[in-house]
């Protein structure tokens, strides 16, 4: 069967449109695909452009078969799977760039139109900016108004086109609106497919290696915002708890996959207040959470506790999420610690660090006990000359000998890796966690922000009689990381000596406040989740809301606003008001008691209505004069009251 | 219809079968509930019938596997999306059924056509309402016509053609006006049941056997035959009469449109006689006899028709022709 090639140029009223669409909804996909894949598209684009500019040929089918095939094995070899948004977006892009070729009636369009709309969806999964929201609006005007143009004969007109689409995306925005407010929101996904968003996490590893890497970023990226129901806890008990690592094997920290714990929560012991607070964090692509020093519960469901007291979720935090939580900074967590499990959380590899391990035995034989050793080495950390640099030289084997007895120069992660080190040696049980610590509090949201430069590493003790109890080597060494944070720790060390100085006033309080506005998005926007959407129907006046509630209200309020929508048209299309002349001509007409033949003038049915002698000569003369003048007249509005007068006159 | 039975049934004839059998019925039920439209007819909303169109269907899937995605994904933007394409479809749905509602619909009459030809059957649509309506067209069971857009105020004059076969009063039981905007999503449509009806007239012969002679040459003096020889007295005007034979003396001195009329030996003015046709067949000889009467007219002659029980005097012009022709189509028919 040989289709026809031919073009004849009708394509030209729609096809600059649904161009201009697919151009709408594949431009934020171009800093994620492969340059070949925006070279395709925009070549097909121009192609078929001019194509039919020119009457020209479509490309015969072998041609295309060759181009589709060396595009889907192009996406192939580029991405390796063709699963998962980022593949995805990629092979509806080529796909769009084929069909165009193809693209020979108006209604193949259609093709794209809904292809395009899939495309803006899939960058809606990939990136959700404060600016993604009027873009996509943007973005269905143009697809809508393209598809308008589809059914358009006329050249012209286009902007009543746009006028159109925009009218009825007017129409259809509150009912979007009340749709998105009142749909049930599920807080499990039906399956995981993996958001690629082609860049790094700059989250937490889960494991340690000190002297790896020689510089830890200082990436401005935040990582989770907190808005606390009291006050804001001080610097020094903002620890964020994150995850565990409880084995070391002489060079790297490593803890466990996330596992669920029965009595992790049941060692947990408050006293104090307790401090609610609710975390939007960002995507990490893992399973932990964090939460402040030390969670005794959490609203997010599938979330457990560790047998470290770390918490995780069975699905890993692809999207920003929500969740409130409640900790306690007073606590003992498992002050009997079985011998089992003692020897466990001190265990270090055989004849690994051996300098570290005799200043342990030495120090230890020289403390009276485990808890004056552990100060004895705090105090070492303090009073030796150990400096905190974000730049440490790299350390090659037996990192903590090397640390410890040589450069002496590092992060958290290595005072607190050398500490544990040091503790283990002594028979000490120790962990490390990984979290955050300290935070900056946006005075404009009210809310703290917790960045990725803000990660931190500490040590947990066990002591008999204390349980698992948190030390900070870091605190030990440089306490203005702790009281101040990263950025002023860093500038007044080694930023200062290059010459750094903080950003003008002016900037920072712009920062803020964009973090500030970024900050309500993401929680009531970008965050409106189950819990979120269970406390705004709350707030509403709905009692237990659940997804059954919701949906009536929801079936509701869309039927009433669809049906204040068709009012709206009905009004639209109203039939236009009839001028007062002709009504007031009718009343005229109704009284002579004669009808009108079809196409009879005034003229000649004043004649016949004289000639019926039914009513006055003189007051038909007159209404009628008055009807003419009124239609035709120089001054209608005299005319009418001239009308109305003599028709008042008769009666 | 009049085909070979096949002995096996055809599975997609069973389908269509059916389709139309419930086509059928649904038009049956329209048509009850309707009741006949006057000739000027306006679209109330009870009777805009609206269905989503295959577009629509595909869109409402898309829609349907978005929102999937977002509910899977947690995603709040992609649901803003959902939910406006959701709206926007429903928005879609109102609009193209208000596109119809309040349309004006008159019948703008038909002219007599020859079996064999298009009936054209001229529909007048107008748009009273403040706002312009886009993408209407008319459609009957043979045909339909280009969308076309309706300014306020605007009215268009769509015309159906509809084919036709056999002579005789042909009657447009049902025709259509229907829309795909605003985005092709819904179909809504309307039946109307107006009396849209037109003659079809018998096709003409093709090979006809010479017309009778005329009565002169048959040898009779005809007492009303016209001829151009001698002046025989005024008549009224006829439509058709040549302008050489208005008496413009007359008219202008009366204001009355009056033909000459001569009486002379050159008279050339025949009978077409029913009875005189050799075929058997009635049809055949109403052929022939439409076949002459077409003929005689394009050549200004005068002629008279007879049929069984009717009969019309020699004459000319478009009205003589046409009273003729109708009367050839309405042949045998009960009420004429």
């Amino acid at each position: 069967m040989a289709k026809a090639r031919g073009t004849d140029g009708s394509l030209l009223t729609s096809l600059p449109w649904t161009l201009a669409a697919l151009a709408f909804a594949f431009a934020p996909h171009v800093p994620f695909v492969p340059a070949w894949i925006t070279g395709a598209i925009v070549a097909c684009a121009a192609w078929r452009y001019v194509i039919e500019k020119r009457r020209r040929m479509l490309p015969a089918t072998w041609v295309r078969a060759m181009l589709a095939l060396t595009c889907f094995l192009g996406v192939l070899a580029t991405y390796s799977s063709i699963s998962g948004v980022g593949p995805g977006s990629a092979l509806l892009a080529i796909m769009a760039a084929l069909k165009l070729l193809e693209t020979r009636k108006r209604r193949d369009q259609y093709v794209l139109l809904f292809l395009s709309i899939f495309l803006i969806m899939s960058m809606l999964l990939r990136e959700q900016y404060l600016w993604s929201l009027p873009y996509m609006a943007i973005s269905v005007l143009v697809v809508f108004t393209a598809w308008l143009r589809l059914e358009s004969h006329h050249a012209k007109g286009a902007r009543r086109s746009v006028a159109t689409a925009g009218r009825l995306m007017a129409y259809a925005a509150p009912l979007a609106i009340a749709m998105w407010i009142f749909f049930p929101r599920i807080s499990t996904p039906f399956w995981a497919v993996p958001i690629d968003t082609s860049r790094a996490s700059s989250g937490l590893s889960d494991s340690m290696s000190p002297g790896d890497i020689s510089s830890l970023s200082m990436s401005d990226e935040v990582a989770f915002r907190v808005v606390f129901d009291g006050d804001v806890p001080a610097m020094r008990d903002r620890y964020w708890r994150g995850l565990v690592l409880t084995r070391f094997n002489g060079r790297t920290w490593t803890g466990r996959e996330p596992s669920i714990s029965a009595e992790a929560r049941a060692q947990i012991s408050v006293s104090g207040d307790p401090v609610s607070y609710r975390i939007t964090l960002e995507p990490t692509r893992q399973q932990w959470l964090f939460a402040l020093d030390m969670p005794v519960s959490w609203s997010l469901p599938q979330t457990f506790m560790g047998p470290q007291q770390q918490l995780a979720r069975v699905t890993p935090i692809d999207q920003r999420t929500v969740y409130d939580a409640v900790s306690h900074t007073e606590y003992r967590v498992a002050t009997a610690l079985p011998r089992l499990y003692r020897d466990w959380y001190s265990d270090l590899p055989e004849g690994s660090n051996p300098r570290t391990a005799r200043l342990a035995a030495e120090m230890r034989a020289a403390a009276g006990s485990d808890r004056e050793f552990v100060e004895q080495v705090l105090r070492m950390f303090n009073e030796e000359p150990f400096f905190y640099t974000l730049e440490p030289p790299p350390l090659g084997s037996d990192p903590v000998d090397r640390f410890l007895f040589d450069t002496r120069r590092g992060f958290c992660e290595h005072y607190a890796s050398a500490f544990s080190v040091i503790l283990r040696s002594a028979g000490i049980p120790t962990r490390i966690v990984l979290g955050y610590q300290g935070g900056e509090i946006n005075p404009l949201g009210g809310h703290l922000i917790v960045r990725q430069s803000d990660a931190h590493a500490w040590t947990e003790v066990w002591l008999d009689g204390l349980g698992w109890y948190r030390l900070d080597p870091t605190a030990a060494v440089a306490p203005e990381r702790i009281e101040l944070g990263t950025r002023e720790a860093a500038l007044d060390g080694v930023g200062a000596d290059w010459g750094f100085v903080p950003g003008s006033q002016w900037l920072y309080q712009m920062t803020l406040t964009w973090d500030a506005i970024n900050a309500r998005w993401n929680e009531w926007i970008l965050g409106y989740g189950p819990e979120n959407q269970n406390r705004f129907m709350q707030w509403l006046g709905m009692d237990f809301p659940d997804w059954r509630k919701m949906l009536l209200t929801l079936v509701g309020i869309v039927i009433a606003l669809i049906m204040l929508v068709s009012a709206f048209l009905m009004l639209r299309y109203r039939p236009p008001p009839r001028d007062p002349a002709s009504i007031l001509y009718n009343r005229f007409v109704r009284r002579t008691g004669i009808a009108p033949r079809t196409g009879e003038t005034a003229l000649a049915f004043a004649a016949r209505v004289r000639d019926s002698q039914t009513l006055a000569p003189a007051l038909v003369d007159n209404v009628t004069d008055a009807y003419l003048q009124a239609r035709y007249g120089p001054d209608q509005t005299r005319a009418i009251e001239r009308l109305r007068a003599a028709l008042r006159d008769a009666a | 219809m009049s085909s070979i039975p096949w002995p096996f049934p055809d599975p997609r004839g069973i389908v269509a079968a059916l389709r139309s059998g419930a086509g059928r019925r649904i038009s049956r039920w329209a048509r009850k509930r309707q009741g006949r439209d006057p000739v000027t007819t306006t679209l109330q909303p009870g009777r805009v019938y609206i269905l989503p169109t295959g577009v629509g269907v595909v869109y409402g899937l898309m829609t349907f596997a978005m929102l999937l995605g977002s509910m899977n994904y947690n995603n709040n933007l992609s649901f803003v999306l959902t939910f406006l394409l959701i709206g926007i479809g429903f928005v879609a749905m109102h609009q193209c059924q208000r596109n119809l509602v309040g349309l004006e619909i008159t019948f703008a009459g038909t002219e007599g056509v020859f079996a064999g030809q298009a009936m054209r059957f001229r529909v007048a649509v107008t748009n009273r309402s403040r706002s312009a309506r886009y993408g209407i067209r008319l459609y009957c069971a043979y045909s339909k016509t280009e969308a076309e857009d309706l300014q306020p105020g605007e009215s268009k004059v769509f015309v159906l053609p509809v084919p036709t076969e056999v002579r005789g009063r042909l009657r447009l039981d049902r025709f259509g006006t229907r829309t795909l905007f605003p985005f092709e999503l819904f179909r809504a449509w309307a039946w109307l049941h107006m009396d849209l009806e037109g003659l079809v007239y018998p096709a003409p012969a093709r090979e006809v056997p010479e017309p009778p002679p005329t009565m002169t040459a048959q040898g009779h003096r005809q007492h009303d035959a016209r001829g151009e020889e001698d002046f025989a007295g005024l008549r009224r005007y006829h439509e058709g009469d040549s302008p050489r034979h208005v008496a413009w003396k007359a008219y202008a001195r009366s204001g009355q449109l009056l033909s000459k009329q001569f009486a002379g030996a050159d008279t050339s003015s025949q009978w077409f006689d029913f009875d005189d046709l050799p075929q058997a067949d009635v049809e055949a000889r109403l052929q022939v006899l439409t076949r002459w009467v077409v003929d005689a007219d394009r050549t200004l002659m005068d002629y008279g028709l007879r049929l069984p029980g009717t009969e019309f005097p020699p004459s000319h012009g478009a009205a003589h022709r046409r009273r003729c022709l109708e009367a050839l189509a309405l042949f045998g028919a009960d009420d004429s």
